[in-house]
């Protein structure tokens, strides 16, 4: 559950932060902009909750 | 290497080629351009439409009305400025309740029409999906914030 709720919210925030980027100006440009914010987020995400699952709080 | 003039000559091409093409950014004129805002605020994609552009106004309606609609269906709850916990207080104004409404009031009818229609109004923090369901709002809010400015920007001719 958790981990398909990430992945909704990094593909929604990915595909607007993409579509308004300043930067592309192309729809394949903004494609790879957004894929790679994707990558960003998840990859990310992955990784703190790795370096956090250690810490108890 | 190449020399200067052919190095010129290439860039120059380029120009022609890729910059020149485009047609020039001109403003919109300030009335279409304030609608735009308004409505990209109220309705999220809205200003986009105003503004001509058809696909991004699409995608920016389907995920934001989307990830509103989603979080409200997680039984996510609809904020609103609470009194202070303490009659104390300097601010009349629960503090993080603020921050929370701000973020969800950016989604303009998004917020407001299921807060008249009293949906998501009463809390239930004990549901599973209640945080998530938050989180999602408060993206919907704050990443329509950003498009409406996306909207201010094109219509002031900044972008295409």
């Amino acid at each position: 559950m958790h981990i398909l709720m990430m992945i909704l919210y990094a593909a929604i925030a990915a595909t607007v932060l993409s579509a308004i980027d300043p930067r592309s100006d192309t729809t394949p440009q903004r494609l790879r902009h957004g894929l790679k914010m994707f990558g960003a987020f998840l990859g990310i995400g992955l990784l703190l909750s790795w370096v956090l699952y250690p810490i108890p709080w | 290497m190449q020399s200067r003039d052919d190095l010129s000559d290439d860039l120059a091409a380029h120009f022609r080629a890729h910059v020149a093409a485009e047609p020039e950014l001109k403003p919109y004129p300030m009335p279409r351009r304030a609608l735009a805002v308004i409505a990209a605020w109220l309705v999220p994609g809205a200003g986009h439409l105003i503004l001509g552009k058809r696909g991004r106004a699409v995608l920016f309606f389907v995920a934001i009305v989307g990830a509103f609609a989603l979080g409200l269906a997680l039984h996510g709850r609809l904020f609103w400025p609470a009194p202070p916990d303490s009659k104390d207080a300097l601010i009349p104004f629960d503090l993080i309740s603020v921050l929370w409404f701000f973020s969800q009031i950016g989604a303009g009818l998004c917020y407001l029409v299921p807060y008249v229609g009293g949906w998501g109004t009463n809390p239930q923090p004990w549901a599973a999906t209640y945080e998530y369901g938050n989180a999602f709002m408060f993206l919907a809010g704050l990443l329509n914030y950003l498009v409406v400015h996306d909207a201010f920007d094109i219509g002031a001719g900044r972008k295409r």
